[in-house]
């Protein structure tokens, strides 16, 4: 309309100044003078329409613009919704990320003192918070700081006066969820200092609540307000708490685990300790039992064989002619003399062997030379019962040892397998070649020994309590001397033996 | 935290010297995590570098080579063979921000007394809005031919107390600046990504960093149509958030080219908007949108636009606004480093920060001198001959 109104206006002082102009001009003038009159109205005209259009235009342009600032602000709305929901995930996103990774760390917490170290910034901004502190309760009243974040020391002080003084810390521990503390809405005095003292709008507090009863206190203080949600800020809280008494508890289990185990070690060190000295005691006490039974028998040998010559010669008749009972008497002498003889050499040698001083040959001894020896020295007993003798050497060519020791220990077992075999029956000799030893057996058909028996076989003065022992005399250091003898040639010897079957005996020795 | 300080700037700086074989004299960036105790950081980092000339500050998250960190610390080494370079400090960059342009600049060209002068990269507290001060405050001392770049000081998103580095000091509300002389070249560049989304509106009345009206109307009225209420009100109860740091204020530059991005800090009582750097009177402002698409292909465009000039690199740094690291995620963040390395080279070293404002080259003419005070920017700066 403006526009009109210009052009209208621009038209009549056209035709003002027309008019004023005419009164002077001549007709052609005026003619001519009309023509561009007319030519510039209808111009005018034109333009006046053509800027009508161009105003409309504008408008609907202008309205249109309009529009899509209105459709930028939907986008906008739209979008920044959007953008709440993709931090509200990525929060939750990181907070559990960081769950997950404090979860792996606690699981190698060995102290419960280290699980209170663990709670750092990355933990505490990833939950979104801006501050932390994580303490150890003693007690419902006492609460130590381990972990400080974005809290310098002095402000964490007062945070700790506060919670003990003000009865907070005993809430938080009794309380089994984490609590909401926010500025704006209704809580206790005692929360709002404690915000005041965080410097923080809003915070969430959980006690460390393992099932052993509460250690901590955890307090997390945020710049912001509640966030969106609340329920769920809360819920993660309470799994962290969790977590953190679960690693409490833990850790605290690996501790007395590990301590009983070290207090088990402990003991056993002691006690091993103790059985070395009284091991070392136990030697010291049989070297000096051997060397007193060494010394002993030293000094009985000499009266012992003065006995046995005086003896030997009051037999002989050198000193008159001796009646029947005292010849009786004088043979049972010699021989009770021989008895106490063999005794005594048997204990030397044990004593020896026992003290190292006795040191044994090594030498190659040919099979089929050493058994018909040792054979030959049995021989009589063994034909007046009337045994059978077989030996089967198995390819085995020869033994590796002291040969006039091993021929004491193949003489011991063969006679006391004569002893204990009955009349007629077998004694067998074996030998055989195993592992880098050679096993050499040496079995009867006897009467077999008593189980009660078998592990008593090889001490000193034992006899076994049987109805031949107690017929015939022995030393009771026969098989304690075999035993030393093998054993001081690096072998074993075991015995196995069933009642009313027999018995074998089984040395073993190195073969080289 | 003591203890992890000391151990994380001592950490960070025995794999900086790890990297290469360094000259006797160089010179130490250091970027470090805020929730460090931060005297101990740098007791930590000057352990094992000793007595060197130190510059730096403190982070809303730290770039490695490896990607964005966070509760870290990282050190850039560079050496005497390849710069020369002076120091300078300016103190009370809050209350005088010009007089503190002139000290750091005088300070610095007191240390480098070649020409020419290449490059003054700035480290300042990035509470403080009044950079544009500061920088003119530069120019009078250094003249308008050297190129200032920089990033500003952060404190993990608490905005409570930023830190700055100068040799073995740490400072706070001030400006250090690092000028670059002699046969080291400096290339930059700084983009956003961000595209207008409303209509153009006039600022109508504003002062320094206050924006008060827009084509006559409260300015925050007008944040007011575009956000919604709700949004606004909670904007206003829990600081700066994503949705609010997804959309700045661009204003637009004379060229019609360029945007300055401005983040809205706070809400005054009288309806004014508190933004993150200055607000010029009768310049046009639009509200920006952004997207991840936009903003890794921005830090491309940084990336490539920094190092053409350059024939040889010896280092990158990166000051990456904190508002974009938040805007893109974890994973797309992490993506923007790759893309960035791979356009500079992989093998060149890189180190950088998240920032709370960036001090960025300006390609328009309209712009004072070549400098402008961004935000929501990732700036790239490569530094060789």
């Amino acid at each position: 309309m403006n526009h009109y109104l210009t052009y209208i206006a621009l038209s009549v002082g056209v035709l003002i100044i027309a008019v004023l102009a005419i009164g002077s001009l001549s007709s052609l003038e005026i003619v001519l003078f009309a023509g561009i009159l007319a030519s510039i109205l209808l111009y005018l005209v034109f333009k006046a329409q053509a800027a009508s259009r161009q105003v409309e235009e504008l408008h609907r342009l202008q309205a249109a613009y309009d529009q899509l600032d209105q459709q930028a602000k939907l986008v906008i709305r739209t979008d920044l919704e959007l953008h709440r929901i993709q931090e509200e995930l990525d929060r939750r996103l990181a907070s559990l990320m960081s769950l997950h990774q404090l979860g792996r760390q606690l699981q190698v917490s060995l102290q419960p003192d280290e699980v209170y170290a663990k709670l750092d910034a990355s933990v505490v901004t990833n939950f979104g918070f801006s501050t932390g502190l994580l303490g150890l309760c003693a007690s419902m009243e006492t609460v130590e700081w381990r972990s400080l974040v974005g809290v310098n020391p002095d402000a964490a002080d007062r945070i700790k006066r506060h919670l003990e003084s003000q009865q907070l810390l005993k809430e938080l521990l009794t309380h089994p969820l984490p609590m909401l503390l926010d500025e704006s809405r209704a809580s206790s005095p005692a929360q709002q200092e404690l915000l005041r003292l965080l410097g923080m709008p809003s915070a969430v507090v959980a006690g460390i609540l393992p099932h052993s009863g509460p250690t901590g206190c955890l307090v997390l203080g945020r710049t912001g307000g509640r966030g969106t949600n609340p329920k769920a800020d809360e819920e993660l809280v309470a799994i962290l708490a969790n977590q953190l008494a679960s690693a409490v508890e833990n850790s605290a289990l690996y501790e007395e685990t590990w301590g009983s185990k070290r207090e088990l070690e402990r003991k056993v060190q002691v006690r091993t300790r103790e059985l070395a000295e009284a091991n070392a005691a136990l030697v010291q006490l049989n070297k000096s039992k051997s060397d007193f039974v060494s010394a002993v028998s030293h000094e009985l040998r000499t009266p012992l064989a003065a006995i046995k010559g005086y003896a030997s010669l009051l037999y002989s008749g050198q000193f008159g002619k001796l009646s029947a009972p005292q010849a009786e008497r004088i043979a049972k002498i010699e021989k009770h003399a021989d008895l106490l003889t063999q005794l005594i050499t048997n204990l030397l040698d044990i004593a020896r062997i026992e003290s190292g001083r006795i040191t044994m040959e090594h030498q190659v001894i040919p099979v089929g030379e050493f058994f018909p020896v040792v054979h030959d020295l049995v021989h009589p007993q063994m034909d007046a019962k009337h045994l059978r003798y077989q030996v089967d050497t198995d390819g085995v060519k020869e033994l590796v040892g002291d040969p006039q020791h091993l021929q004491r220990v193949f003489v011991n077992l063969l006679s006391n397998a004569v002893k204990y075999t009955p009349d007629g029956g077998v004694i067998r000799v074996g030998l055989k070649r195993e592992n880098g030893s050679v096993i050499a057996t040496v079995s009867d058909t006897g009467c077999g020994i008593p189980p009660d028996d078998v592990p008593k076989l090889f001490q000193e003065f034992y006899r076994a309590n049987d109805p031949i022992n107690q017929q015939v005399r022995g030393t009771g250091l026969g098989l304690a001397l075999v035993k030393r003898i093998v054993e001081a040639h690096h072998g074993k010897i075991a015995v196995a033996s069933e009642h009313g079957k027999g018995s074998t005996f089984t040395v073993t020795l190195p073969a080289a | 935290m003591k203890a992890d300080a000391f151990r994380a700037g001592k950490e960070a700086a025995e794999r900086a010297l790890a990297q290469g074989a360094f000259a006797n004299a160089r010179l130490a960036l250091v970027f470090g995590s805020s929730w460090f105790d931060q005297s101990a950081l740098l007791q930590g980092v000057r352990r094992v570098l000793g007595e060197v000339p130190l510059a730096g500050e403190s982070t809303a998250g730290e770039i490695t080579a490896e990607g964005p960190a966070s509760h870290s610390c990282v050190v850039v080494l560079i050496s005497a063979r390849t710069a020369s370079w002076g120091l300078g400090v300016g103190d009370a960059v809050d209350r005088q921000p010009r007089d503190a342009g002139h000290q750091a600049a005088h300070a610095a060209m007191q240390q480098l007394r070649i020409t020419p002068r290449n490059g003054f990269l700035v480290f300042g507290d990035g509470l403080v809005t009044s950079y544009a001060e500061v920088v003119r405050g530069f120019q009078e001392i250094l003249g308008t031919g050297a190129l200032i770049v920089g990033g500003m000081a952060g404190d993990d998103g608490r905005f409570a107390s930023t830190s700055q580095y100068a040799d073995d000091r740490v400072l706070h509300r001030s400006v250090i600046g690092v000028l670059f002389g002699g046969a080291v070249r400096m290339g930059a560049s700084s983009h956003h990504g961000f595209a207008p989304i409303s209509k153009p509106r006039r600022i109508t009345r504003a002062k320094a960093n206050i924006l008060y009206e827009l084509d006559g109307q409260p300015a925050a009225a007008v944040y007011r149509e575009y956000f919604g209420s709700e949004a606004v009100d909670r904007m206003q109860r829990d600081g700066l958030t994503r949705q609010g740091i997804a959309y700045p204020l661009g204003i637009q530059a004379e060229s019609g080219k360029e945007w300055w991005l401005r983040n809205v800090v706070s809400f005054g009582q009288d309806g004014s908007l508190a933004c993150s750097g200055e607000v010029p009177e009768q310049a046009w402002l639009q509200l920006m949108i952004g997207s991840r698409d936009l903003a890794l292909e921005a830090a491309r465009h940084a990336a490539q636009q920094a190092i053409r000039s350059l024939n040889h690199i010896s280092c990158v740094l990166v000051f990456d606004s904190v508002v974009r690291r938040t805007l893109l995620g974890a994973q797309q963040a992490a993506q923007e480093i790759v893309q960035i390395r791979q356009t500079i080279g992989l093998s060149v070293p890189i180190g950088g920060c998240y920032t709370y404002g960036e001090q960025v080259p300006s390609e328009s003419e309209s712009i004072v001198n070549r400098t402008a005070v961004q935000t929501s920017s990732v700036l790239v700066v490569a530094i060789g001959t």
